[in-house]
Order: structure tokens, then C-alpha cells, then sequence
């Protein structure tokens, strides 16, 4: 009895951890240049719905810089991975990046924001 | 209408060390076109240089968004020198103040910078109230010695430096606060890049008076004034360059030379010529108002970006974010 009980509270627990909603504030930044649904008007930079796994310069609504448009040729895709790097340090994956946005050193808050990207992709 | 809201009201300097690096020699390449010498200084690797200013002595800061550095260039010897401006430091905007300092919006520690010229010792004022991340973006003085700036995440504020008063607004619309630009009639102008709008700052109570540009949608990213106070925007959405002059309320545009132009920044010169950048073209791009001409000074380098442009008579400075080059536009002969 005692077995299931804790089996029971372990999946609770894992349960819950993957119910837990996203910490949504952590979009707010980008929310100046970037929709995050496919309604969002025109925007200084791309929409970002269903970015995690389109290809890298995806929105066709989008010029892109020449460094991103040729990693588009090249077959590169944003990967979770690949979008934590570039979060990390824009510059140091794509010299060239048209988007001015400064490196996010904290690993909690890119996980955070990617958590929220990857929400956006059930709306795609 | 939405209710205004007063932000933050702090006061209260964090002065921290001047953490100087070991000076250094910037290369420097040189090239002419159209009668004007391009100077590229190579500026410190990894610094993700973005926003420039002349000093007086001939000397220019210039903010280290990467790094979260100030770094100072004298272009007569390529000398070089970084300012570290604190832990987690992601500087966008610098300008110098009337008092000979460099004030920087530190986005990274999410306040107002003081470097001061002689010393270089680091001052800091943190934003309260308001968000956590304002985003800062680009400051300006007043002719009283106020420094006004913008925040991308919506805010507009205001700090005096002789009192420390520090006071931050929700702006309209929401995020998108970005240039920003004082005239010399003493208004104070910025714009907003997702709200797509022009605002004249009451300076008295903060309160923006939203000037809608002609083109929807247009992405107004810079401001600077001409002599005669009129304003010159950058617009990033539309490719254009607009002007607005505020004695009759009139708008003039012009597309950018290209397919598909993206104007990010812009400058007026003593001649009260315009200057501005072109992603598209990867060039820096001359406007001559009197004929309505473009004269384009494409990078010898891919992906160069200038982000914002300033200087000082018969100079147009700017940093390549793309290529960590600094470089200046001298005219030759007259």
C-alpha cells in the first residue's frame, strides 16, 4: 500500500512538473520586435510562432540578414539547442544578425524563454 | 484612454571602480569615395560594438553591448581603452553630457551610467519601480542638463544629475521606445519602433504628445534634429527617411535607394545634411535635402550594421556591430 502511495506522489510530481506553465514574462522583452502568433501585424523582426523547428530565416514574411539567410541555404533548422546558443550570444553563432538584442547569459531566463517558444508551436 | 502611470521616483548612486583593460592600438584602413576618406578602426573582438559619441578632445566612446563595456578610441593614434561597467553590463546608448561625461542607458544592469572623462570611474543609478528589464535604449540631453531616454520594453524617463532624481513613464502603446533626440529650440522627440510613432516629451510633466507619421506601420527606429528643429527619422518597416517639422505640422518622405531598404539609423550634420544606415545595403547612405539625392557608402565588408550614427563637423561616426569595426566618413574637400 505504502509501495503505491509513493509511486502514486512521484507521478504526481512528474505530472505537475510538465503541467507547469511557462514563466511567460520572459517573452516580454521581445515582444518589442516579435509576435508570437501568426495575427500579430507586421513587427520589426520575424514571428516566432512555431520557430523551434522551421528552418533558420523561416518566415517568409521576413527579410532576412545575409548571414541568417545563408544558414537557411546551408539546411540549418532551429533546434532547441541550436536557438539556446544563439540566445546566448546572437553574434557569436551569426556575425552579421541583423537582431540587435544582447546576450542572454542566464541559462534560466533562455530556458524560460524557450519553454515559451515552445508553447507557440501548439498554435502553429 | 490609459491611465499614465508614474514608474519610479529614485535617487542614489552605486559608484563602482573603473575597470580598465590594458590599452591597445586600433588598425586602421582608410579608402576614398565620393570626396570623402572612410577610416575603419579595428575595434577590441567580442565587444558587440553598438552606439557611439565624440567627445570633445576629438576622442569616442563607444558602448560594448557584448561585453558590457565603454570603450574609448582616439582615432589620432588608434589608441584604445575598455571600461568595464559592472557585472552583467549590456550597454546600448551613450552620449556626453555637459559635463564632459559619457552617460550610457546600461540595459544589462537596467540603469543610467556615468563614465567620467578624466578618471573614468563608473557611476550607476538603477531604474526602480517599472519593469525589472526596461530595455533601455538611447538617452539625450536637455539644454537644462536633463537626460531623457527610452526603453524598448515601454517606458520614457528622465534623470538630473544634479539632484538624482530619477522618474520613469509607462509610454504609449506599449513596447518600442527608441531613439530619442533634443532639438536646439529645446524639445525633446523620440520614437517608437512598435508603436510606430513620433512623440514630443512635455518636459515639464513627461507627458508624450504622439505625432502619427505618414506611412502605417513604419517602424520608426532614430531621431535627430536638423538646425531648425525639424525631425529626421529612420524608419526601419518602410525603408524611409520622413521629416517632420513641428512649425506647421508637415511630413516629407523618402524610400531609400534599393529593392528592399531597411533604414535603422540617422544623423544630421552642422550642413544640415542627413545621414543614415542601410542593412539592406549594408552601407552607410547620404541624404541631400536641397536636391533630394541619396549618395550610398556600401561597407568594404559583409554584414557591417551600423546601429547608430553621430559627430562632429566634416566627421559621421558609427560602429560596425557586425564586423567590430568603428568607422568615420570625413569629407575631403569643402
Amino acid at each position: 500500500m505504502r509501495r503505491w502511495s509513493v509511486a502514486a506522489a512521484f507521478l504526481a510530481a512528474i505530472g505537475s512538473a510538465r503541467a507547469e506553465p511557462c514563466n511567460v514574462a520572459a517573452f516580454e522583452p521581445c515582444k518589442a520586435c516579435h509576435a508570437l502568433g501568426l495575427d500579430g501585424g507586421q513587427k520589426p523582426g520575424p514571428q516566432l510562432v512555431g520557430v523551434i523547428g522551421r528552418p533558420v530565416a523561416g518566415d517568409p514574411a521576413f527579410d532576412y540578414s545575409p548571414v541568417l539567410r545563408a544558414a537557411r541555404d546551408k539546411g540549418e533548422g532551429w533546434t532547441r539547442e541550436r536557438l539556446d546558443r544563439f540566445l546566448s550570444d546572437p553574434e557569436a553563432l551569426y556575425a552579421g544578425t541583423w537582431m540587435g538584442s544582447p546576450p542572454i547569459r542566464d541559462a534560466q531566463q533562455r530556458a524560460d524563454l524557450l519553454c515559451v517558444l515552445m508553447g507557440s508551436q501548439d498554435k502553429h | 484612454m490609459r491611465r499614465r502611470h508614474l514608474l519610479a521616483l529614485s535617487a542614489g548612486a552605486l559608484a563602482a571602480p573603473a575597470v580598465i583593460t590594458q590599452p591597445a592600438r586600433a588598425a586602421v584602413e582608410t579608402r576614398d569615395l565620393h570626396g570623402y576618406r572612410i577610416r575603419a578602426f579595428a575595434g577590441p573582438s567580442g565587444t558587440g560594438l553598438h552606439d557611439v559619441a565624440c567627445n570633445a578632445d576629438g576622442t569616442m566612446w563607444i558602448t560594448g553591448q557584448r561585453n558590457g563595456t565603454l570603450i574609448l578610441l582616439d582615432p589620432r593614434d588608434g589608441g584604445l581603452k575598455s571600461v568595464g561597467l559592472g557585472s552583467g553590463a549590456s550597454p546600448h546608448g551613450v552620449v556626453i553630457g555637459p559635463d564632459g561625461a559619457a552617460w550610457v542607458t546600461e540595459g544589462g544592469q537596467n540603469a543610467i551610467a556615468r563614465v567620467d572623462d578624466k578618471d573614468h570611474r563608473v557611476q550607476i543609478w538603477k531604474l526602480s519601480g517599472g519593469p525589472s528589464y526596461a530595455n533601455l535604449n538611447t538617452p539625450a540631453f536637455d539644454k537644462q542638463g536633463v537626460l531623457w531616454f527610452t526603453g524598448q520594453s515601454g517606458v520614457i524617463g528622465r534623470f538630473e544629475p544634479r539632484t538624482e532624481k530619477m522618474q520613469v513613464w509607462e509610454a504609449p502603446r506599449g513596447a518600442g521606445p527608441y531613439g530619442i533626440a533634443a532639438t536646439p529650440q529645446n524639445t525633446v522627440w523620440y520614437v517608437s519602433l512598435a508603436g510606430n510613432y513620433l512623440a514630443e516629451i512635455d518636459r515639464a510633466t513627461g507627458t508624450p504628445r504622439i505625432v502619427e507619421p505618414p506611412t502605417p506601420q513604419q517602424g520608426a527606429r532614430r531621431v535627430w534634429s536638423d538646425s531648425q528643429g525639424r525631425l529626421w527619422i529612420s524608419e526601419w518597416n518602410s525603408g524611409n527617411v520622413s521629416m517632420h517639422d513641428p512649425k506647421d505640422g508637415s511630413w516629407k518622405k523618402w524610400k531609400l535607394p534599393g529593392e528592399r531598404p531597411r533604414a535603422y539609423a540617422v544623423y544630421v550634420d552642422e550642413h544640415d545634411t542627413v545621414w543614415l544606415t542601410d542593412f539592406s545595403a549594408n552601407a552607410i547612405v547620404r541624404f541631400d535635402p536641397k536636391t533630394e539625392t541619396f549618395l550610398s557608402f556600401p561597407s568594404d565588408k559583409s554584414g557591417g550594421n551600423v546601429r547608430q550614427l553621430a559627430g562632429r563637423p566634416g566627421e559621421v561616426w558609427g560602429a560596425e556591430s557586425g564586423t567590430t569595426r568603428i568607422v568615420a566618413i570625413d569629407k575631403l574637400h569643402g
